[in-house]
């Protein structure tokens, strides 16, 4: 079997939403020499790309972006087990979740499911969520990322609360702040001094990927 | 070459040539066409794009004899909320801020609702809600709309009685989201079948369903079954607005007569949004804040003639806030607006706002 | 005439302006507009004595437009 092949096997477990056939077939390609590395770059994140891209067209729907981002998960599990120590695709953690007093997560559900897809371990914290639970929570976990999401103007304001507790406690520089949702802008990410604001969940990842230098 | 003075879609001012102008609409324009499977801006429309940008006033307005009636959303709130909707806060009630929107600001129909513009919440208060509106009644000209939004992220935890989808979609449990998400469906309906059937009861002219599928497309799918059922009940005339340009799939098979509500984009949601027997439909385009407001309208423009082509009851598109090409910026500039609103009525042909 | 007899626009204005016996142009224009509501006594902007208000301005639109409105009906239900 040509190395092509196995990419377009992976492709399509993912495209299937299919953890079980994703770990298959990296199990297989990597038994018949085929390097991780490639595995991953030219089958499994070419097969994740396609399916952000459809979930924006509204062809395929968050249940299976989700199970996708399993069958990636799972499948980046194989490849990054068989490359040498520290060369794995593992990228950064990510703590992320809606402001307090916002209870509005589907959007932030939906950056979770691409970011995961995308190989970043990502803990959500949910929704409601209090500054200092962001702050305690990336502590424990060691990010490098948080993420704040907030669909409504009253709630976006919340986002400054948490930047201004990790100023107090001395942990701004620490990690690279990113905020989105419904009525976030560049222009207030810049004005509440966040690194970077996401459009989507698509641009969500674009720019972390960029904060973290992957 | 000489720029011409515009914004981005976060409100921000900008400067652009008329070649990047012209370049941003096209490039709009086939997004929209490629995503929603709609035809691209004919080049007369983009050339009355760009005289519409290209105008050296700072607010612009249609020709006269092609004015349009408003549908206004979101009740009065814009006067007696806080910050929650944009609002001001003045120390007026909701009656009065009507009556204001008709009397002062010349609206051609207005909507009274729950501060808090979610049926669920308004349940309990509607016999407050009923006598507001019939005091509305007898003391305003214009059709006096109830106006909500179905929000069924109400009915999932911490608000409501079922587990939430995102949660259980988190743990990889598809069906079991699924299952709460119809049963969510379920309540969601029958709380705007009991309100809008108590507006029936009093005279109001209409309801508005503002924001529909906001929780996806069983929370739309809740809105199309509760039309169809006071469509046969009730004498209520009907105004159906999106939350977005397309249908959340957070179900992913929710289906209305067939058609599976996932991913539909305006034009198709028009279609489900007639069968179920509404009187105007509103549909929404998203602004893109990081693209300029020429790029957001041309965009918004080409889904939206769209749906004024295949419509047989009249459009009256979103035009606001982050929606309709109009920059996402709480106090929207004036000239971006009412340049978003004149290419949907001069283009897009919309029959109102 | 769009909410509770689903017609597109240009029906509507049609509609209407034969109904009130002038054109669609001029149902736009306020000063046309003006005087014909205070001949007709179909409800003002501004608050003159004496002139139809509210229901009673409705009540006489729906005559004069050959349209049901509910509010109106609810209120003659109510007349003994």
């Amino acid at each position: 079997m040509a190395n092509e092949d196995f990419y377009t096997e992976a492709m399509a477990a993912i495209r299937a939403c299919d953890r079980e056939k994703a770990t298959d077939v990296a199990t297989r390609a990597l038994a018949a020499g085929v390097a991780p590395d490639d595995m991953l770059k030219l089958g499994f994140i070419p097969g994740i790309a396609k399916m952000g891209d459809l979930f924006e067209r509204g062809e395929v729907f968050l249940p299976e972006l989700v199970l996708a981002a399993d069958a990636m998960t799972g499948a980046a599990d194989v490849c990054n087990a068989a490359l040498p120590e520290g060369a794995g695709q593992k990228k950064a953690t990510v703590v992320i979740g809606t402001v307090q007093g916002d209870v509005h997560d589907i959007g932030k559900t939906i950056v979770v499911a691409f970011l995961r897809a995308n190989g970043y371990d990502v803990h959500d914290l949910g929704r409601d969520i209090a500054a200092d639970k962001f702050i305690s929570k990336a502590e424990e976990v060691g990010a490098e990322v948080i993420g704040m999401s907030a669909l409504l103007t009253t709630t976006m304001r919340e986002q400054i609360r948490v930047l201004e507790a990790l100023n107090e406690a001395g942990l701004r520089d620490k990690y690279k702040v990113i905020v989105g949702g419904g009525a976030s802008t560049q222009q207030w990410a810049d004005k509440i001094g966040a690194d970077a604001y996401a459009e989507d969940a698509n641009d969500g990842v674009r720019k972390i990927n960029q904060l973290t230098g992957n | 070459m000489s720029k011409i003075w515009t914004r981005m879609g976060d409100g921000q001012a900008v400067e652009m040539t008329s070649d990047e102008l012209r370049k941003d609409m096209m490039e709009a324009s086939e997004d929209a066409a490629d995503k929603g499977k709609v035809p691209i801006l004919e080049d007369n429309e983009i050339d009355k794009l760009m005289e519409i940008f290209s105008a050296p006033w700072r607010v612009i307005g249609v020709e006269p004899g092609h004015e349009v009636p408003l549908t206004k959303d979101e009740t009065a709130c814009t006067l007696v909320s806080s910050q929650l909707s944009s609002g001001a806060h003045l120390p007026i009630s909701r009656e009065a801020a009507v009556e204001v929107f008709e009397r002062v600001f010349a609206f051609d129909t207005m909507e009274l609702g729950w501060i808090d513009y979610s049926f669920k919440p308004a349940k309990p208060m509607v016999s407050l809600d009923q006598v507001s509106i019939e005091r509305l009644l007898a003391t305003t000209v214009i059709p006096i709309l109830y106006g909500a939004m179905p929000n069924m992220g109400l009915y999932y935890t911490p608000d409501g009685p079922y587990t939430n989808p995102a949660d259980l979609l988190g743990m990889m449990k598809v069906e079991e989201a699924r299952e709460e998400e119809m049963k969510a469906a379920e309540l969601c309906m029958e709380d705007m079948i009991f309100v809008c059937k108590r507006m029936d009861e009093i005279g109001a002219d209409g309801i508005d369903f503002d924001t529909t599928a906001s929780a996806g497309d069983a929370d739309f799918l809740a809105t199309l079954k509760t039309v169809e059922e006071l469509k046969k009940t009730t004498n209520l005339g009907i105004e159906v607005g999106m939350s977005g340009e397309f249908i959340l799939g957070m179900h992913g098979e929710v289906e209305y007569k067939g058609k599976r509500l996932a991913g539909m984009f305006p034009q198709d949601q028009l279609k489900v949004v007639e069968e179920a027997g509404a009187d105007i439909f509103g549909p929404v385009v998203n602004t893109k804040t990081n693209k300029s407001a020429a790029w957001n309208v041309a965009r918004a423009v080409t889904f939206v003639k769209e749906v004024c082509k295949q419509a047989t009851i009249p459009i009256h598109a979103n035009v606001g806030m982050g929606v309709g090409g109009t920059p996402m910026f709480e106090t929207p500039p004036v000239d971006a607006l009412s340049r978003a609103s004149v290419a949907m009525v001069e283009i897009a042909k919309v029959d109102g706002l | 005439m769009q909410l509770n007899y689903r017609m597109r626009l240009p029906e509507a204005k049609k509609y209407v302006a034969d109904k009130l016996h002038v054109s669609a142009f001029d149902l736009s224009d306020s000063t046309v507009m003006r005087n014909l509501r205070e001949e007709l006594d179909i409800g003002l902007i501004e608050a003159v004595p004496g002139m139809a208000k509210g229901l009673a301005a409705k009540a006489r639109i729906a005559d004069l437009l050959d349209i049901r409105i509910d509010a109106v009906e609810k209120l003659k239900a109510k007349l003994p």
